[in-house]
């Protein structure tokens, strides 16, 4: 299985969200795909909270200098 | 030129002198002017005009001459506007010259021009061309375009100068799509001749970082000399074998490098450079994945909540079923004795009718004498009632019966029976026969 990024979760929730509008998912299918998309709402939101934390700015010659010191 | 006296020389120097510096620079300036006039053919590079004169460099191959022209000569050639642009094959006509400076100004040689034609396109965008074709019959334009952009990079690396606006503007573009994560700075200078291998070490240097996501390559405007950095082939061979996306904004509009060709994505500004690196509006994707949350929980309280009233409806079905069926029955009874009592009415009525016409047909068919017959009839029954023998025991006569209620009608019966009844109006009583 492929490493999971936020557009591959996005593609997914937006999947099962449109199935789930449909109206045809059964009942058992239906708990499923919810528990599913929760997981993929929490992943994305983990996603969106580490690039609003704010600004980590750091030089490449800082980071080259630390890394060969 | 004449000795300065007031300052010896240097000791054991057999050259002459030492004479003052600016009788020096006008005795080069005379020599320098002294020069043949001649025409020179080279690429115009660096090209600048200013209010009285225009000013840029002629290069080829092996070197390089400083030039300039006065702006009304320059104007009075009537050359389309933008025609002396860097990278222009271009002849001059002209002569050496030199302002000698002073105490307070630089000295400075220039090839004065006084007449200029434009040759047609210059080598070295001739050259460009000819390197970008071999770059795209490589192959080597289309592996970055090739790599997986993140919609959401967490990491993003940035090679600009370190003061030059592009890093503001790179800024800029990250604040615009509320992008707020980690930024690594990779400074290099990004004009002269050192550019080139500086930026690919940048890039090399941030592409070893496991973390980083896509690399932006930022600069502003400037002549095609000044870009010539972003033309150089072992940079684009470099950034076309790196295994993050580029994201090229080099230049302005007009202007278009070799590393836009390879790169992943090439913008015009710096700034749109930023957006492309976080295509997703971080504000609008968590308003998004918030409507999306409240679905989720929509869909799955619904579901279990319809189930739950469908299920109800069932279990109440059977009894709803028993007491329509009950109300249909009744309804079914009431039609039934209406339409019965509606029947037995109309039959009522169709009788009587019946009944009446009949008797007035047998009141027809009896005739005119009817009355006649009736009255004989009455006299009839009052004769046949005067021989009733209870009218004949009122007026005194009895009537002897035997023990059997026969009558008796002669002596000799009488005596035969002993005892007899005999019957009066009123009632009966017994009698014996006794003959004296």
């Amino acid at each position: 299985m492929s490493e999971l990024t936020y557009e591959s979760a996005s593609g997914r929730l937006e999947a099962i969200i449109e199935r789930l509008d449909s109206g045809e998912a059964g009942l058992r299918e239906t708990l499923e795909l919810c528990r599913e998309g929760r997981g993929l709402v929490e992943y994305c939101a983990a996603e969106l909270d580490e690039v609003s934390k704010g600004l980590d700015a750091l030089r490449l010659d800082e980071l080259v200098a630390r890394l060969e010191g | 030129m004449a000795v300065r006296t007031a300052s010896s020389g240097i000791p054991g120097s057999a050259l002459p002198g030492p004479y003052g510096v600016g009788e020096y620079a006008a005795a080069l300036r005379e020599r320098l002017r002294g020069f043949a006039s001649v025409q020179l053919v080279g690429e115009a590079c660096d090209v600048k005009v200013t209010r009285a004169r225009v000013y840029f460099e002629l290069r080829d191959e092996r070197g390089a001459i400083p030039c300039a022209m006065w702006r009304e000569d320059f104007e009075a050639l009537g050359l389309p506007q933008g025609a002396l642009a860097g990278g222009a094959q271009v002849v001059v006509a002209g002569g050496c010259d030199f302002y000698p400076g002073s105490a307070a100004s630089s000295p400075h040689f220039s090839f004065a021009v006084s007449d200029l034609r434009i040759a047609g396109e210059g080598d070295l965008l001739a050259r460009i061309e000819r390197l970008r074709r071999r770059l795209v019959a490589e192959g080597l334009c289309e592996p970055q375009k090739r790599l997986p952009r993140p919609a959401l990079p967490r990491t993003i690396g940035v090679v600009c100068g370190e003061r030059a606006k592009a890093r503001d503007d790179v800024l800029a573009g990250l604040e615009r799509r509320g992008w707020a994560g980690r930024l690594v700075w990779a400074f290099a200078p990004v004009q002269d001749r050192h550019a080139a291998p500086a930026i690919g070490r940048a890039l090399t240097d941030l592409a070893s970082l496991q973390e980083l996501d896509v690399i932006i390559v930022a600069r502003g405007g400037g002549s095609l000399a000044d870009l010539l950095a972003f033309c150089d082939e072992t940079l684009c061979r470099t950034i076309a074998l790196l295994r993050i996306p580029v994201i090229a904004s080099v230049g302005h509009h007009t202007d278009r490098t070799l590393i836009d060709d390879v790169a992943a994505v090439s913008c015009s500004t710096p700034t749109h450079a930023a957006e492309a690196a976080v295509p997703l509006h971080v504000a609008a994707a968590r308003e998004r994945l918030g409507r999306d949350s409240a679905r989720l929980t929509r869909h799955g309280r619904r579901a279990v909540a319809d189930r739950a009233r469908a299920l109800a409806r069932l279990s109440r079905a059977p009894g709803e079923h028993v007491a329509r069926h009950r109300r249909e029955l009744r309804q079914e009874l009431r039609e039934l004795r209406a339409s019965a009592r509606r029947r037995i009415g109309v039959e009522e009525g169709a009788t009587q009718a019946r009944g009446r016409a009949l008797a007035r047909r047998a009141a027809a068919a009896a005739g005119a004498d009817r009355g006649a017959r009736e009255r004989r009839l009455d006299g009839l029954a009052a004769a046949l009632s005067a021989h009733e023998p209870q009218r004949t025991l009122a007026r005194g006569y009895a009537l002897v019966e035997d023990a059997g209620g026969r009558p008796v009608t002669d002596s000799r019966a009488a005596r035969a029976a002993g005892s007899v009844r005999i019957r009066f109006a009123d009632g009966t009583t017994g009698a014996r026969i006794e003959d004296a």
